[in-house]
C-alpha cells in the first residue's frame, strides 16, 4: 500500500518536471526543471518498488539502479548545460550575472581553459 | 493507485514528446529524450511494484547506465557545432 503510494507521488513529481520542461522559456531553465525534480521523482518510484518487492535479488537491482542514476545523471546534466551555455545562438534571458564569460572567452580563443 | 501512476507517467511522456518534437534547438530535443528515458524507467519500476515480478529490473540498471552516456555524447556534439 505504502509502496504504491510512493510510486504515485514519484510519478506526480515526474509530471511536474515534465510541465516545467514544456512551460519554461529558456533551455537552461528546462534543464534545471528536468535534472532536479525528475531525479527525486524517480528515486521515490524506486523506493516504492523496493518496498513492494520481496525477492532480495530484485531489491538489490532497484538499489543499484537508483545509485547509478544518482551517480551518472548530474555529470550528464552538467555536460548538456555546458553545451547549452557554449552554444552561440542560445538566449540567456535568465542570466543576471554571467560568471562564465571569462571561461567562455578563453574557450572561444582556443585556450586550455576547457576540456574540449 | 497503480493505474493512476501509469496515467500520470503517460501525461509526463506526452509533455516530453511535445518538447522532443517541437524543441527550438538540439539541446531541447536532448532534454525531451532524457525525459522519455526517465518515464520509461519509472514505468518499469511501477510495473515491478504492481506485479511483484522483478524480471525487468536488469533493464532498469542498463537504462540508468546508458542514458547519461548518450546525453554526454550529444553534449559534446553540440559543443563542436557551437564552438
Amino acid at each position: 500500500m505504502i509502496g504504491e503510494l510512493l510510486t504515485l507521488i514519484g510519478s506526480i513529481l515526474v509530471l511536474i518536471s515534465a510541465l516545467g520542461v514544456v512551460r519554461f522559456a529558456d533551455p537552461l531553465a528546462r534543464m534545471h526543471a528536468l535534472a532536479k525534480a525528475s531525479t527525486l521523482g524517480l528515486l521515490l518510484i524506486l523506493v516504492g518498488a523496493a518496498i513492494n518487492l520481496s525477492d532480495m535479488n530484485d531489491i538489490t537491482s532497484v538499489a543499484l539502479a537508483g545509485i547509478l542514476h544518482i551517480l551518472t545523471s548530474p555529470p550528464a546534466s552538467n555536460m548538456v548545460s555546458r553545451a547549452i551555455y557554449l552554444e552561440r545562438d542560445a538566449t540567456h534571458t535568465n542570466d543576471v550575472i554571467d560568471e562564465g564569460a571569462v571561461t567562455l572567452a578563453r574557450y572561444r580563443a582556443g585556450g586550455s581553459g576547457s576540456s574540449a | 493507485m497503480t493505474q493512476a501512476a501509469f496515467v500520470v507517467l503517460a501525461l509526463a511522456g506526452a509533455c516530453f514528446a511535445y518538447r522532443l518534437s517541437r524543441g527550438p534547438s538540439l539541446a531541447d530535443r536532448v532534454i525531451g529524450l532524457n525525459g522519455f528515458l526517465l518515464v520509461g524507467m519509472g514505468a518499469l519500476a511501477v510495473h515491478a511494484a504492481h506485479t511483484g515480478i522483478g524480471s525487468f529490473l536488469p533493464a532498469l540498471v542498463a537504462l540508468a547506465l546508458v542514458g547519461p552516456i548518450s546525453n554526454g555524447m550529444i553534449a559534446r556534439f553540440i559543443e563542436r557545432l557551437g564552438g
